[in-house]
């Protein structure tokens, strides 16, 4: 069904209103469609970093080599191997790589491959954590919340599941809880933060000049007022870094258990301090880097908000109700060419 | 720090195709009297060239500082369009928040030129306006606009099926949309025409209707392609 071609009061050669040209029975948005759009917008971001110059260059490959060391050798072994192929071929491997990430960007967004490109993401996301993250420092005891730990592509993984698509919507109290139910997504947001705030009492971080090294480090190459954020912080967080690292854990732990608290206010309290906190680790990241020109990702800051904002609790109605957009997209993604056969035809 | 090459000769093609696709919508659009968005398909024009010519220095075209009054001036007209949607008053392109991507990608030409005006330049480098070791006044600024346009890109992408398709749009098309090609000329009446009998083919029904727009789907393609490249570049702008 399409409204009028063109509007009545259309000039010869002329479009007055561009709303004459959608079909009327196409759905907005929801909720969860939206942050499946944000997720996608970071894919793009992520693929157009992966066109700069410095991920055709060696420095890549031994930066992606670099992930390696200290894993066990059933995890480092594989990284080495991939980071010479990678050498080897530089320049068609990350050409491969920044075109998979853009086709999983506008696979998302576009509904009737919602679904394939949340799951190519999911498979690609969880090669990338093995074979270019090291699984995110995890098993080596590098990780830190302060440098992506756990991974910030595990995360891109972690929100395809959340966000995956379904026509019939769970009942839950937040977008995350319609595609798998409230228990599972409770768990996920558990293991998330949970293991975010055991990170921060590990040495990687609680060492004394750990943390605010880390920092400190990340402000090389910044833009002026970043690099100043990155390098008082770091200043601060060396002079108080093991107490830092404990008020973190403390408080990556009351996210942790915030899930669990019964609705708004509360729960909506835990979901601020977890997007404040994911705001204040990515400033800490230097937001990845991005600015750099050596960033891969906006890394694990952004898509901790993101991940956050999935859990915002939604009004019982709607969260019971089927999702328009998201149904739709749901339904597209598999029955598109069924459902509309117009959108087969020469455009 | 400039790209790699042929990936700058990769992007320029593509908006070089990109301006020639929206020169031929305006050609089409005049000729066959088919509604179209003549200002959007006039800066994408112009905007592709511009692209490509920061992209690769041997497709330049212009000389310098014009392209910055050009989109100076793109910026200022299509802000004007976009604060009169915001009022409710009509416009070409119609709904609100319409020409808002084009007021951003227009300022974002104008930031990709006058930064590359400011910083050095590396000699080979393939993209000429690019930075060459991180001279660029207000970086975050370009991250900014590349954040605003990778937004539009995926909510373009998103209202993809939305879109009707041609073949749909000719078949509805308002009798008094058709003017000149003798094709219900000085009908005056607001008829829909009913052409779901016979069946004809997407293109003959096209032809047929002069009043049918021109693809709808295909201009959000170009906008995908375009917010991409330059996001691209503002992202190389450090």
């Amino acid at each position: 069904m399409t409204s009028q071609a063109a509007d009545a009061r259309s000039g010869p050669g002329r479009l007055q209103s561009i709303g004459a040209i959608y079909e009327t029975d196409w759905s907005a948005p929801d909720l969860r469609r939206r942050l499946q759009l944000a997720l996608a917008g970071i894919w793009l971001l992520d693929a157009v970093l992966q066109f700069q110059a410095f991920m055709f260059s060696r420095g890549f490959s031994q930066m992606l080599a670099g992930t390696g060391p200290g894993n066990p050798a059933v995890i480092a072994d594989p990284i080495s191997w991939a980071a010479k192929i990678i050498a080897q071929n530089g320049t068609v491997t990350n050409a491969i790589f920044a075109a998979i990430q853009l086709l999983i960007a506008l696979g998302i967004a576009w509904r009737p491959t919602l679904r394939l490109a949340l799951g190519a993401s999911i498979i690609w996301s969880v090669g990338v954590w093995w074979f270019g993250e090291g699984l995110g420092g995890v098993l080596n005891g590098g990780g830190s919340p302060a440098n992506g730990a756990p991974g910030a592509v595990i995360i891109y993984a972690l929100l395809a599941v959340l966000l995956w698509p379904t026509v019939t919507r769970r009942p839950g109290p937040f977008a995350a809880a319609w595609s798998t139910g409230a228990g599972v997504a409770r768990a996920l947001w558990l293991v998330l933060w949970g293991s975010l705030a055991v990170m921060a009492l590990l040495p990687a971080t609680r060492a004394a000049k750990a943390f605010g090294g880390m920092v400190s480090g990340m402000a090389s190459g910044q833009p002026g007022w970043l690099a100043a954020i990155d390098n008082h912080l770091g200043s601060f967080l060396t002079s108080n870094g093991p107490a830092m690292a404990v008020v973190l854990a403390v408080v990556l732990a009351a996210v942790a258990i915030s899930v669990y608290l019964p609705p708004p206010p509360l729960a909506r309290a835990g979901v601020v301090l977890a997007v404040l906190t994911a705001a204040f680790i990515w400033l800490g990241e230097g937001l990845g880097g991005i600015l750099t020109g050596g960033g891969t990702d906006p890394n694990s800051g952004l898509l901790l908000a993101l991940v956050a904002v999935a859990y915002w609790p939604v009004a019982a109605r709607s969260a019971v109700a089927p999702g328009p957009a998201s149904a739709a997209a749901a339904a597209q993604s598999d029955l598109a060419p069924a459902q509309s056969p117009s959108h087969r035809q020469g455009a | 720090m400039g790209g790699e090459t042929w990936l700058a000769w990769t992007f320029a093609i593509i908006m070089i195709a990109l301006a020639v696709y929206c020169l031929a919508r305006l050609l089409i659009s005049w000729r066959q009297h088919r509604p179209s968005d003549h200002q959007v398909d006039a800066l994408h024009v112009l905007m592709g060239v511009a692209m490509a010519g920061m992209l690769v220095p041997r497709l330049r075209v212009f000389y310098a500082g014009g392209w910055e009054v050009v989109f100076a001036i793109a910026t200022a007209w299509f802000g004007w369009l976009a604060i009169r949607e915001f009022r409710g008053e009509r416009t070409v392109g119609g709904q609100p928040g319409h020409h808002l991507q084009h007021v951003v990608g227009s300022a974002a030409m104008l930031y990709m030129f006058a930064a590359a005006g400011s910083m050095k330049t590396a000699s080979g480098s393939a993209i000429s306006g690019m930075p060459a070791g991180g001279a660029a006044h207000f970086p975050t600024l370009a991250l900014i606009f590349a954040f605003v346009l990778f937004g539009y890109v995926i909510w373009t992408t998103d209202r993809l099926t939305s879109l009707a398709p041609v073949a749909a749009l000719a078949r509805r098309a308002p009798v008094s949309a058709m003017v000149g090609a003798g094709a219900g000329a000085g009908t005056g009446g607001v008829a829909v025409a009913d052409a779901d009998q016979g069946q004809p083919s997407a293109s003959e029904v096209a032809a047929a209707r002069p009043g049918t727009p021109l693809s709808p789907s295909l201009a959000a393609c170009r906008e995908i392609a375009m917010g991409v490249t330059m996001g691209y570049m503002l992202i190389l702008m450090r």
